[in-house]
């Protein structure tokens, strides 16, 4: 079979009409939409004082491993006061259960970003347009 | 309705009126609906396909930058939808090598008859894999016009040639087994 034979063929498709209330119904279904109350926007303002304390945390959490990771480096001085607080601060981590925190925090946003790349995906190519 | 009028009709919508919508519906209807039974072969999926097109369209109204015509923006978005349903609930499709073999192998063209040429031919293209398929399929919808094609794919025309090229490439691979074997079975 060659090219124009293909052509002959795939060029000649059937019409389908629409059925007598095609129109109507997504009329009825846009309708709907219109009268639907506009989604509920994410609460920012209340979520951004607990984002915040949560950033912060993970700040200092990464800093006191810092801390810890240079203290057992031979050769390495390390202020008294600063290892006496990281001390007290891993301490206090630990009876919060500070890194099952992290961990869940970390697994959060993984899911997050990778259910917003997927959503991005899907939908991309027609909204640049 | 002309593309100003679509353009008209779109500013209604997104000043509060979404009855103007309808002349939108009434006018793409029949393309929405014979593209997406084009990639599905079934009627009432492919109105359903459609109706789910036009409501997304409404909603992503405000989303149409008027860089390109409505039309175009419509079939993106379209064939967007369409690919998508389709990789997520397939089409049933009947693999070429099940086609049922013709009624009659020898009747015109010395070989098949036209009616089951066409059908062998078009079951060919709904079992090409995905990408090849909505290449071909959006190539032949927009009457051989690549750029039009390549739009609604929202691909860049070098890409969707490539496609083209090989999708006939496998039809004519597939096709010359599906049709030629018949003849060469009765001669023997």
């Amino acid at each position: 079979m060659r090219d124009p034979d293909l052509d002959r063929i795939l060029s000649k498709e059937e019409e389908i009409l629409p059925s007598s209330g095609f129109a109507a119904s997504v009329m009825e279904a846009v309708q709907r939409e219109a009268a639907a109350p506009p989604p509920i926007p994410f609460p920012w303002k209340r979520a951004l004082p607990g984002l915040c304390v949560a950033g912060l945390t993970l700040v200092s959490l990464i800093i006191s491993s810092i801390v810890l990771i240079t203290h057992g480096v031979p050769g390495q001085s390390i202020p008294r006061s600063w290892l006496a607080a990281s001390a007290s601060f891993v301490a206090a981590s630990r009876n919060l259960g500070a890194a099952w925190i992290l961990v869940a925090l970390l697994l959060s946003f993984a899911s997050v970003q990778l259910a917003m790349h997927f959503a991005s995906n899907r939908m991309p190519r027609y909204q640049r347009i | 309705m002309s593309a100003s009028e679509d353009e008209a009709a779109v500013q209604q919508v997104l000043d509060g009126n979404a009855g103007a919508f309808e002349g939108v519906v009434r006018r793409w209807q029949g393309p929405l609906i014979n593209l997406a039974y084009r990639f599905c072969r079934d009627r009432g999926r492919a109105e359903e396909m459609a109706q789910e097109a036009f409501l997304r369209a409404y909603r992503s109204l405000d989303r149409w930058r008027r860089e390109a015509a409505f039309s175009t923006w419509l079939f993106a978005l379209a064939t967007n939808l369409y690919c998508s349903e389709l990789r997520r609930i397939p089409a049933r499709t009947v693999a070429l090598d099940d086609v049922a073999e013709p009624r009659d192998p020898r009747a015109i063209d010395g070989g098949l008859e036209q009616e089951d040429q066409d059908r062998i031919v078009r079951r060919a293209v709904h079992a090409l894999p995905p990408k090849y398929r909505e290449a071909v399929t959006l190539f032949y919808f927009h009457d051989m016009d690549i750029a039009a094609a390549s739009h609604s794919l929202s691909l860049p025309e070098g890409t969707v040639k490539a496609r083209l090229s090989r999708g006939r490439a496998i039809l004519r691979s597939k096709l010359s087994q599906h049709l030629v074997a018949p003849l060469l079975r009765k001669e023997a």
